[in-house]
């Protein structure tokens, strides 16, 4: 105190050190005005990412320079959201900035554009994808893991639950279509993992019930539902569960690895070109849908949040409420 | 005379062993050649002669001859092991719907489908190329076919009683209340019309106290029964559950026969003609031996 007193003394100095200050103010500003720039206008993913990132970091405040209204955190991933699928060709998905509040809300053609999507802060401190009157977290994206992944219980709850009572399950198919292209685009072009729960169509993929066991009665409610359709419930050869089958070779199992002595019970979807999901069928078939919505409880397919350890809570060696965390995360790797 | 007539009986006995041994070994040997050559037909033909004739050859009354057929007796399991192999494959095809599982040599079970749930049917005798259907289950499917001309499944009707009783019951425990009120009504007018009985009760009031106390009764004994109707619900429910697996068999099985043979008719006529028919086929498969034979 007592030397900073001493120096700024002379007024040329304390100009001088006004004007410094002020300069590292604009310097802010200019930094923030070159990303919000780079974010706008690049082309190429990883400066789109590298302008989101800092963006995200930056902290505007400063003592002499003040910024009129700028956008929130959760804007600079819905912009990130909207170039990148922009890069990709995406039309269906819309950014449009409130005139008022000055925040941006996305829209998606299939649903109409009185329906708008944000970004918000999830329990995990990720961004989640959500509808702004909803909130149920579509999916959760933490660009620091480069992370992205689905939420299934959300994905059952906003589209199959509360949009197929508004919507056709084909325009509720076309409005999946841009998320999973963002999902695809962070993979391809910025080598996120990414996780499409429900919504992933390989043959190999399994959909974990959250339910340690399973009552062979709740097999029995489909059995008994389909002597009213044209499709079939068939045991599997050995003895680990049931078979739907449905039209043009696809199938959809529940059933158990036969050599696992736990009895892990879990879905998976067959079909000739590994295009149909679990989500694909909940959407389109009643059979199911009515099956896995009246026996919830049970057929819950499992919904990890997206958890990270972070560095610094791991050195805080409070372990007691991180241990779950690791060892939920692990066991959806 | 006695001696000669002796000699020509040892002559003639000789030769009758003679000729039922060099019947039976012919026979031995022909068996051997054709599971040698796995010519199946001609299995079927020794085995049976006399159906075989009737059924494949239309001549009738050639009667089987049981002294050499006998020699057989032994090993039937093992035949009918051997001759499954081409007759369960060629009834894969006619009777997609059937599954056998062999639970001892030669014997086959019967099992109508792979879903989730299924029934044992009876069971395959190769050798006589038949199915062994169980009765009741046989007639389940039968009365199946029949119900499903009035749109009515081999259940309903007991489902539909189960279900009533459930709405019943769910009506008792829905109004717990309303007979909580009842019951107080009619225990003040008991209670009022009580005080006005004694040695020179009118019949009148002797009789509305009696329709009283009935209906005092009838409350307590629904009060009663709803107090366990949560329960027989469910029990009920889970009945209804068996119940309704058995349709969706049923069902099962029906559109299975529909869309292989058109018909629950069509498929006892195939039943009828199977022996014929799978034997005819093998001539098909076996078109060298068969012209061989028929010369």
């Amino acid at each position: 105190m007592m030397n900073n007193k001493q120096m700024l003394n002379q007024p040329s100095e304390q100009l001088n050190a006004l004007a410094h200050s002020f300069d590292h103010g604009l310097e802010i500003g200019q930094h923030y005005v070159k990303l919000l720039t780079k974010l706008a206008q690049t082309d190429d993913a990883h400066d789109l990412l590298t302008a989101t990132n800092d963006l995200v970091n930056l902290d505007l405040e400063d003592a002499f320079v003040k910024f009129p209204q700028h956008y929130q955190v959760a804007d600079y991933y819905l912009l990130l959201m909207g170039r990148l699928l922009e890069m990709h060709s995406n039309a269906e998905f819309k950014i449009t900035e409130d005139p008022t509040s000055h925040r941006f809300y996305a829209t998606i053609s299939a649903l109409g554009e009185k329906v708008l999507f944000h970004f918000i802060k999830d329990a995990e401190g990720n961004a989640a994808f959500t509808d702004v009157n909803d909130n149920e977290p579509i999916f959760s994206l933490n660009l620091k893991h480069q992370m992205l992944r689905f939420n299934n219980k959300a994905l059952v709850n906003y589209f199959i639950i509360n949009g197929l009572k508004k919507y056709s399950d084909l325009d509720l198919r076309s409005a999946i279509k841009p998320l999973l292209l963002f999902a695809q685009a962070l993979h391809d072009d910025l080598n996120f993992v990414i996780d499409r729960g429900i919504l992933g169509t390989s043959n190999q993929q399994h959909y974990d019930l959250a339910q340690p066991e399973l009552s062979l009665t709740v097999i029995d409610r489909l059995f008994v539902a389909t002597a009213e359709t044209d499709y079939m419930l068939f045991n599997l050869p050995k003895n680990n569960g049931a078979e739907l089958r449905l039209e043009r070779q696809v199938n959809l199992d529940l059933s158990f690895d036969p050599d696992d002595y736990s009895q892990q019970w879990f879905f998976s979807v067959q079909d000739p070109d590994a295009q149909v999901s679990f989500f694909d069928l909940l959407l389109h078939y009643q059979l199911i849908r009515d099956w896995y919505l009246s026996n919830r409880d049970e057929l819950a397919v499992k919904s990890d949040p997206l958890m990270f350890a972070d560095d610094e809570q791991v050195e805080q060696g409070e372990t007691i409420t991180d241990e779950p965390v690791l060892e939920d995360d692990e066991q959806n790797d | 005379m006695a001696i000669s007539g002796h000699e020509q009986f040892a002559h003639d006995v000789s030769g009758i062993i003679n000729q039922r041994i060099a019947e039976k070994v012919s026979f031995l040997r022909q068996v051997d050649e054709a599971v040698k050559d796995h010519h199946d037909k001609k299995i079927y033909q020794l085995l049976d002669n006399q159906r075989y004739a009737k059924e494949i050859e239309h001549r009738e009354q050639q009667p089987n001859n049981q002294s050499v057929m006998s020699l057989v007796d032994d090993i039937t399991n093992y035949l009918s092991n051997f001759l499954s192999i081409k007759l369960i494959d060629y009834l894969g095809k006619k009777y997609p719907f059937f599954y056998y599982e062999e639970y001892e040599t030669g014997h086959y079970r019967i099992y109508f489908g792979n879903w989730w749930d299924r029934r044992e049917f009876g069971e395959l005798d190769v050798l006589n190329v038949r199915f062994l259907f169980n009765d009741d289950e046989y007639d389940k499917l039968k009365k199946t076919f029949e119900l499903s001309r009035d749109n009515k499944r081999y259940n309903s009707d007991k489902i539909d009683k189960i279900s009533a009783e459930n709405d019943r019951l769910q009506d008792l425990i829905d109004h717990q209340r309303e007979r909580e009120e009842q019951r107080t009504k009619l225990q003040e007018q008991l209670k009022d019309v009580s005080s006005r009985s004694g040695i020179w009760e009118s019949t009148k009031n002797k009789e509305s106290r009696q329709s009283l106390i009935d209906a005092l009764q009838k409350l307590e004994d629904e009060e009663e029964e709803s107090r366990t109707a949560a329960q027989t619900i469910k029990d009920n429910e889970q009945v209804v559950l068996s119940l309704s697996k058995e349709n969706t068999i049923l069902s099962y099985e029906q559109k299975s026969i529909l869309d292989t043979f058109g018909s629950f008719e069509d498929f006892e006529l195939a039943n009828r003609n199977l022996y014929a028919n799978y034997i005819k086929s093998l001539s098909d498969d076996q078109e060298k031996q068969v012209t061989d034979d028929e010369q």
